[in-house]
């Protein structure tokens, strides 16, 4: 390998060469393509490593949002695969109908719209066993085992994930007012749950029957949060 | 290389450089369904497309973070033909089963496949310097990483604990071997084409 000329081309890239030597330099540069060439080469690495090493945390942080966003989405879509018998249709369609009855002309209440979606946090390979177990318990509903479970997890690993059903698990367990804490920091956040957040604070305001408050906060949130038809609902609800 | 103006799609490069998660979401909303059903329709199922998706919106990342990415174009069709694109590589790759391709999206105009053969080459220009960089030596590799992540020489000589002459040294060769090993593949490359 020719040592000389790469420790020339990163001098002069960083421009450290006396104005002779660099006459001299550029003045080989026209004079042979090969040279030339490589220093492009050169160059372009350069701006490859950069690129590599230069991004790499906000590259990591980037792709962890992608597969939050993405097993949520791909999460979401799913169950309209899940095929449904027609009994159950007409079991669901009368159900419907008597909920309907019963909700007509009322205030809305906290347990139409109360239904949290599960938690899958952990994956192949992944081995915290606290979490695990938060998960399963939020799973089956048993929120008053699943706080302290998320709080030991928390205090190690806090992602907007775990804040989110950790919330979730304090409002259904009627602590409201740690439960709005903790949707109130994630509303300030920039993360995927920031509207999940903001519509379980609405909810929390329903569950306490006030309905002004709930629907001041309804109006806040933007038309591309994915259940807002849920939100439209409620608003019409209120009305 | 551009004189074209840029499109105002450009807002979701942003935004994925940016790593905002609005922009992010609204992508998966908008634009992946369609990407979904093409794999599923053509020997693919739903999680291979999850990853198809993911690994483009990488690939769009890094080539917007080196600033080389401005849309001429919608990003609905360049998006779509990436991805579709990527998902016929795959399915050649592993070929020997029987394989449907239902081939009926051909409405591209030409500055989106302008723009995807330009993704393309990036692609395949970070997958050629990443393979060589493996090929490196550990030192090289140690050098190289520090050089380019913290902010001065100095402070790479002061965390390897050698001299500031050294990692220079070190690390003009180690891109030097790089660049070597880079030229040799281009011009194997270039005998094999003609």
């Amino acid at each position: 390998m020719n040592e000389e000329r790469y420790i020339l081309f990163d001098q002069y890239l960083q421009d450290e060469m006396s104005f002779e030597e660099k006459l001299n330099f550029e003045k080989q540069l026209s004079e042979d393509a090969e040279l030339a060439s490589a220093l492009d080469t050169f160059k372009e690495l350069q701006g490859q490593l950069e690129n590599k090493f230069g991004h790499e945390n906000e590259r990591n942080a980037f792709k962890e949002n992608l597969k939050t966003i993405s097993k949520s989405h791909f999460k979401s879509s799913k169950p309209k695969v899940i095929v449904f018998k027609p009994m159950h249709y007409a079991v669901a369609a009368s159900v419907a109908v008597l909920i309907g009855l019963f909700v007509f002309n009322q205030n809305p209440n906290f347990e139409d719209y109360n239904q949290p979606e599960n938690a899958y946090f952990t994956e192949r390979g992944d081995v915290n066993i606290t979490l695990k177990q938060a998960e399963v318990a939020f799973n089956a509903k048993k929120y008053k085992e699943a706080i302290p479970l998320f709080e030991l997890v928390l205090n190690s690993t806090k992602t907007p994930e775990i804040q989110y059903f950790y919330g979730i698990s304090l409002l259904e367990n009627d602590r409201i007012q740690d439960a709005e804490v903790v949707f109130n920091e994630l509303k300030t956040g920039n993360s995927i749950y920031k509207n999940k957040a903001i519509w379980s604070l609405a909810l929390s305001k329903l569950k306490q029957k006030e309905y002004d408050s709930c629907k001041a906060i309804l109006l806040t949130i933007p038309e591309d949060f994915e259940d807002f038809d849920q939100v439209q609902e409620l608003l019409n609800e209120l009305d | 290389m551009t004189n074209n103006t840029i499109h105002p799609d450009q807002i979701y490069i942003e935004g994925l450089a940016n790593n905002n998660s609005v922009v992010i979401q609204s992508i998966y909303k908008k634009f992946v369904p369609k990407v979904v059903s093409y794999i599923r329709n053509n020997s693919g199922d739903q999680d291979q497309a999850q990853d198809v998706v993911q690994e483009i919106m990488i690939l769009l990342f890094n080539q917007a973070k080196a600033n080389k990415l401005q849309l001429t174009c919608p990003f609905d069709a360049y998006f779509f033909l990436l991805c579709k694109r990527k998902w016929l590589n795959e399915l050649k790759k592993s070929s020997n089963k029987g394989v449907t391709i239902n081939e009926d999206f051909t409405s591209n105009n030409e500055s989106t496949e302008e723009m995807v053969t330009e993704t393309e080459l990036f692609d395949e220009k970070q997958q050629l310097f990443d393979l060589m960089f493996q090929k490196l030596g550990d030192k090289c590799k140690e050098v190289l990483q520090l050089s380019f992540s913290l902010k001065s020489m100095e402070e790479v000589a002061e965390k390897l604990n050698v001299t500031y002459g050294y990692v220079r040294k070190k690390k003009s060769l180690c891109t030097g071997q790089l660049t070597q090993w880079i030229q040799e593949t281009n011009r194997f490359k270039s005998l094999k084409i003609t």
